[in-house]
């Protein structure tokens, strides 16, 4: 019989993105500490997924219900994790698309890649105000925002991100992308990555925390 | 599942009317024009079937019927079984198989790049990677064993296939009656006897006649012995619109219609029922530079028009491509896409043959894989598309919604891999991804695969007691067992 961290860990190998929050309650149930839930179950099965994506065993929407599985529990076991405490991870993310841009699957694929690859990820969706995204990053204080636009038109609104964050000199890298953006334009507002798709995105993300 | 690409797209070239007219056309020539035969035995059968034979000009004029009873006894259920029964290809109308081209006198060395002459050292990487590419159905000997004895160049370009692929191997080197029976005796020790080899022929030979209307000798004879043995047959005219047929695609294919039509009668009237395959390379002579043009359009066009005529006629085709490029690269692959669609989209049952260059002449191991992945892209094009249930997942798009994705549905996992084409070698990744991992050409990557085929892939050799008998038979050759006869007119 596999101890719940296991079971919770192949849920998230087998892609029971419809079950594994059962899992989870009864893990919980059992009296398994949600740190270890998430970090030995969770983000070791999505481990698992992530290199075998990178190796070309698994294609992308295998890589996401993965993804979506390992959400699911996330959804159950963070709550239950005593205040003050928090789960390791490679550093933490604020992700979304600019204001007045609704483009979403770029910025989806990127989160993705980057909870697989073990960061801590929150995406604050779609159209999201520039106002809003320096909220977040001085509440959340995350390692990196990453921002995505899809149009030449909402493109300036990644510098409009960046201006403040600099002028207050908080300690976060910037990582921007969307099929507009290119490395140069990056150095151009001042942000430290640019990716040009989803995979490499993780290894610009590693870079900018390492 | 059945080997090969299933097909459920076919074009339409040809109207049945245009079919018929190609047909009392081709009856025409037959009867009235007739056909060049050189070998004695065959003038003798069609002299006593009712041809009228001239003994002094070796031509023969076959009566309509003659053929149409041709028609009627040929074999019409053909599988070219493999030795290992995974890979037998079923010529049921409706799954698509390619080969590899065959017999290059020239290899580009692969470590070295050195221009050289082909040797049985190279037949057998060729065949280890043609066993291992998942596009490439029915094996060729790809080059010939040039530094092995003159006399038995064949015998050991087939045992070296034989060795080193478990598919199916079909040559066009049983151009003599000795010959024919050394190739015919390989086969029935691989298979394992005579018995076990007509039920399951794991080979089988493609045989050219002469454009325009000649049937040779060596290749009759040999073909009759074939036919009686059991070993099934391509009949492969290659008329050369402009050259040795008149211009116009279709006139060209008239030609070398008359030229098919005519060995298939020769055949059934010597053994009724004999397998026989229809073969059409009408590929058109480059008029600036005198070069077949294996992979132009016409050539394309013209063996799917071929594909139709086969079908007409109740068989299975066997259709050219090959390409004038020199070396693996953007012409190449230019090439061969234009000369493997045309004929894929037409519903062709044998498509050979790929990884030859210099118009099937020389052989670049990268070449081989970089085809495997233009067919892999055609295999998609042609697979056939549907509405249903299935196909149309209204609960599936109703549950997703508006504005969210499919990526997480199961229904996308269940059809990835049939609904997409997953490439090996096209390299879709961003600038940045590629760049960094050593900016590689399609044929950096085909390069990549040809090492891992050959460093990986292992195919399980034939066992000692056949390879003795094989080496024996190859042995043979020098004390001239059969003899080897010089050509009779």
């Amino acid at each position: 019989m596999e101890d719940a961290v296991t079971r919770l860990k192949n849920a998230v190998i087998n892609y029971e993105m419809e079950t594994i929050a059962d899992l989870a309650k009864k893990a919980l149930a059992e009296g398994v500490d949600p740190l270890v839930a998430i970090e030995k179950g969770l983000a070791e099965g999505i481990k698992v997924v992530g290199e075998r994506f990178g190796k070309g065993e698994i294609y992308l929407p295998e890589l996401v219900m993965g993804a979506e599985a390992m959400k699911a529990a996330l959804a159950v076991l963070e709550p239950a994790v005593p205040s003050g405490k928090h789960r390791a991870s490679a550093g933490l993310v604020v992700i979304g698309t600019v204001q007045d841009d609704i483009h979403e699957i770029g910025k989806n694929l990127v989160a993705t890649m980057l909870s697989a690859n073990g960061f801590e990820v929150v995406d604050l969706g779609v159209n999201v105000a520039s106002t809003e995204f320096t909220k977040k990053v001085e509440e959340l204080k995350p390692k990196i925002v990453a921002m995505s636009a899809l149009m030449t038109t909402t493109m300036p609104r990644m510098a409009e991100v960046i201006g403040p964050i600099k002028k207050k000199s908080i300690p976060i890298k910037a990582l921007i992308g969307g099929a507009p953006v290119t490395d140069v334009y990056a150095r151009e507002i001042g942000a430290e990555g640019y990716s040009g798709d989803a995979s490499s995105a993780v290894d610009v993300a590693k870079k900018l925390v390492g | 599942m059945a080997y090969g690409i299933k097909r459920g797209i076919r074009f339409q070239i040809l109207s049945d009317e245009d079919l018929d007219r190609i047909h009392w056309s081709t009856l025409h020539i037959l009867e009235k024009i007739g056909v060049q035969v050189d070998s004695p035995a065959c003038r003798k059968l069609l002299k006593d079937n009712g041809c009228v034979v001239d003994e002094s000009t070796r031509i023969a004029k076959m009566p309509s019927h003659l053929i149409e009873e041709a028609l009627v006894k040929k074999k019409t259920s053909i599988t070219l079984a493999g030795r290992n029964p995974k890979y037998d290809a079923k010529l049921d109308m409706n799954h698509s198989h390619i080969t590899a081209n065959g017999n290059g006198a020239v290899t580009v060395d692969f470590e070295t790049g050195e221009r050289r002459g082909s040797t049985k050292q190279d037949v057998a990487n060729s065949s280890r990677i043609i066993d291992a590419l998942e596009n490439v159905h029915i094996h060729w000997p790809m080059v010939s064993s040039t530094d092995q004895d003159p006399a038995a160049v064949h015998l050991h370009d087939l045992d070296a296939s034989l060795n080193n692929t478990e598919k199916h191997v079909m040559y066009e080197t049983g151009v003599t009656l000795s010959d024919a029976k050394h190739l015919t005796e390989m086969g029935y020790v691989a298979a394992g006897g005579e018995k076990e080899y007509r039920n399951r022929p794991i080979t089988s030979c493609l045989q050219c006649t002469y454009a325009p209307l000649q049937h040779d000798a060596g290749v009759m004879d040999a073909s009759l012995h074939f036919a009686e043995a059991g070993v099934p047959l391509v009949f492969f005219g290659m008329p050369q619109p402009g050259a040795t047929g008149p211009a116009t695609l279709v006139g060209s294919l008239a030609v070398g219609n008359a030229e098919v039509l005519s060995a298939l009668t020769m055949i059934q009237l010597a053994t009724p029922g004999a397998a026989v395959i229809y073969g059409m390379g009408n590929a058109p002579l480059d008029m600036r530079t005198t070069i077949r043009a294996g992979g132009s359009p016409e050539h394309a066009i013209s063996s799917a028009m071929a594909t139709e005529l086969a079908h007409y006629y109740g068989m299975p085709s066997c259709v050219g491509v090959s390409a004038t490029a020199k070396v693996p690269g953007d012409q190449s692959v230019l090439e061969y896409y234009t000369g493997c669609v045309g004929p894929l989209l037409a519903g062709a049952d044998l498509m050979c043959g790929v990884g030859l260059l210099e118009d099937s002449s020389c052989l670049h191991y990268e070449e081989i894989v970089m085809d495997n992945e233009v067919v892999g892209a055609i295999k998609r094009l042609i697979r056939g598309e549907w509405a249903d249930d299935d196909t149309i997942p209204l609960d599936v798009i109703e549950k997703v919604g508006v504005g969210k994705n499919y990526l997480a549905q199961r229904h996308t996992v269940d059809h990835l891999k049939s609904e997409h084409f997953m490439p090996t070698l096209i390299d879709r990744r961003s600038y940045d991804a590629w760049s960094t991992s050593g900016s590689k050409s399609l044929r950096d990557s085909a390069r990549d695969r040809v090492k891992a085929i050959l460093k990986d892939h292992k195919v399980p050799p034939l066992d000692a007691e056949k390879q003795k008998k094989i080496n024996s038979i190859i042995e043979s050759t020098k004390k001239g067992l059969w003899g080897g006869e010089s050509k009779t007119y």
